[in-house]
């Protein structure tokens, strides 16, 4: 049977460093996504995710479990990566959207099933909502990122970015609208889905 | 609810978008939706920027992060290091580095009548090859002494407890004589010579030697099993460790094969994609 993070953060709290690696293997994709997301930089993700758990595991004695772990290290790790904007003193970096890069199509590693040309639109695409998220201020790209990408609550967004509820919708609806003027801006308009508008 | 509610409400909007709503709420919105046109567009805008979204995926990343307590840096060539040797390995390293201590001072014990016994260092024989008064070791408790002196300090030399065995084996034969010697007054030094008078130079030596000879053995019997245990260790690392850079090529390669039929068919893609537009 599989242990629940909490488990394991008491294991790891008692001196099982086993058991945090276990935490640390459950969770570094979806940090490491969260942060290429917010940074834009394949390299400096990846550093900045090796912070985030080195940090957590220094402070996982003072953890109460007030939160989930998963929050605490959400947390953790978007106040890194804003210490790291802070620091470059620089937006998040992205590769420009015109074009089409060859050599990163070749360096990445597509699915056998997916061919080439759904390949190139998969891609293009994602350079362009890459583009469209820098226009968002942090809070808004934080909560669409912690809603799209992590499935959180509208109430754990709330109490990690220590808001209102109503705040939250607020700024996702914000930056849903903004995202949608700048992808139609960028050519890529909202492709709706068949019915949609219709419940 | 009313419509006024209902319609530009982001909090409502958004708690029906991402399906965070309670049932009447949402059964509400959905009638409302039917007859608002302008509410059912924006749901379906957001919900096809909501499709874009997906389609933004972060790179594929070695990450493998790993809390390691104590860790030591690894050596760069792993085989080349030495670990860590367990005691009994510690213990024949010291012995040998004092058998060959022993061996580089030339050790020698000698025993004279007159003088006694001494156990001298090659560095410290006198020109002379007959032992002086002053360097000669005239009482059994201080030969241990000499001979500690001449091994490396707090080496355990696996042929003092054969000494220590002879040294208490000749305290108690020559019990008697040493017991009759002191009532005659006589000087500590005379005394102690003529308890020892007993014994031959020849028959001192022929007890010693052959200790000697067999501790000498045995540390080299030792020696060579551990230098062939380590060269075995070193071997199956090195063997372990040219098995994972062959693994590692191998990777490489297969990669390297994936991308470039990729890369091939991206530019029969291009081919055909620029012949269509001409």
């Amino acid at each position: 049977m599989t242990a629940t993070d909490e488990e394991l953060v008491a294991r790891s709290v008692a001196g099982d460093s086993d058991s945090f690696n276990q935490l640390i293997l459950r969770w570094e994709r979806p940090i490491y996504a969260l942060a290429y997301r917010q940074i834009g930089r394949e390299d400096d993700a990846r550093d900045v995710v090796q912070e985030a758990f080195l940090r957590a595991f220094r402070a996982l004695p003072g953890f109460k479990g007030q939160a989930k772990f998963s929050s605490w290290l959400y947390r953790i790790t978007l106040n890194l990566c804003r210490d790291w904007m802070r620091r470059e003193r620089r937006a998040p970096f992205v590769q420009p959207p015109e074009g089409v890069d060859v050599d990163d199509l070749v360096s990445s590693e597509p699915s056998r099933a997916e061919s080439v040309e759904t390949m190139v639109t998969r891609k293009d695409l994602s350079r362009r909502v890459a583009s469209a998220m820098l226009v968002l201020p942090d809070e808004q790209r934080s909560a669409i990122l912690l809603k799209e990408y992590h499935g959180l609550t509208f109430q754990e967004i709330a109490e990690l970015q220590g808001c209102p509820l109503s705040t939250v919708k607020t700024r996702l609806y914000q930056g849903l609208s903004v995202l949608r003027r700048e992808l139609e801006r960028r050519g890529q308009g909202p492709v709706r889905p068949e019915g949609s508008g219709q419940p | 609810m009313n419509e006024t509610r209902l319609c530009g409400n982001p909090d409502l909007l958004m708690s029906y978008l991402y399906d965070e709503v309670d049932p009447r709420a949402r059964r509400d919105f959905e009638a409302h939706l039917r007859t608002c046109e302008p509410c059912a567009r924006e749901v379906a805008d957001l919900r096809a920027v909501r499709g874009d979204l997906a389609a933004w995926t972060p790179p594929e990343a070695v990450l493998d992060f790993r809390i390691v307590r104590g860790a030591a840096p690894r050596a760069r060539f792993a085989w080349l290091a030495v670990p860590e040797l367990p005691a009994w390995a510690q213990f024949a390293a010291a012995a040998l580095v004092a058998g060959i201590a022993v061996g580089i001072s030339g050790l020698d014990v000698n025993y004279h009548p007159q003088t006694g016994l001494s156990v001298r260092a090659g560095w410290s024989k006198p020109a002379s090859s007959v032992p002086g008064p002053v360097a000669a070791v005239k009482a059994a408790p201080v030969q241990a002494a000499a001979v500690q002196a001449a091994a490396m300090p707090g080496a355990e030399a696996p042929w003092k407890a054969d000494l220590a065995a002879l040294r208490e084996q000749l305290r108690t034969e020559l019990q008697p004589t040493a017991a009759a010697s002191t009532a005659a007054p006589a000087s500590g030094q005379t005394r102690l010579a003529a308890s020892l008078v007993p014994m031959s130079d020849a028959e001192f030596m022929s007890r010693v030697r052959p200790l000697l000879t067999a501790s000498e053995t045995r540390l080299q019997r030792e020696m060579a099993l551990r230098i062939g245990q380590v060269v075995r260790d070193m071997d199956t690392q090195r063997r372990a460790d040219m098995a994972r850079v062959a693994d590692g090529i191998g990777v490489l390669e297969g990669r390297t094969g994936a991308a470039v039929a990729t890369q091939r068919e991206m530019m029969n893609y291009l081919m055909r994609v620029s012949q269509v537009q001409k």
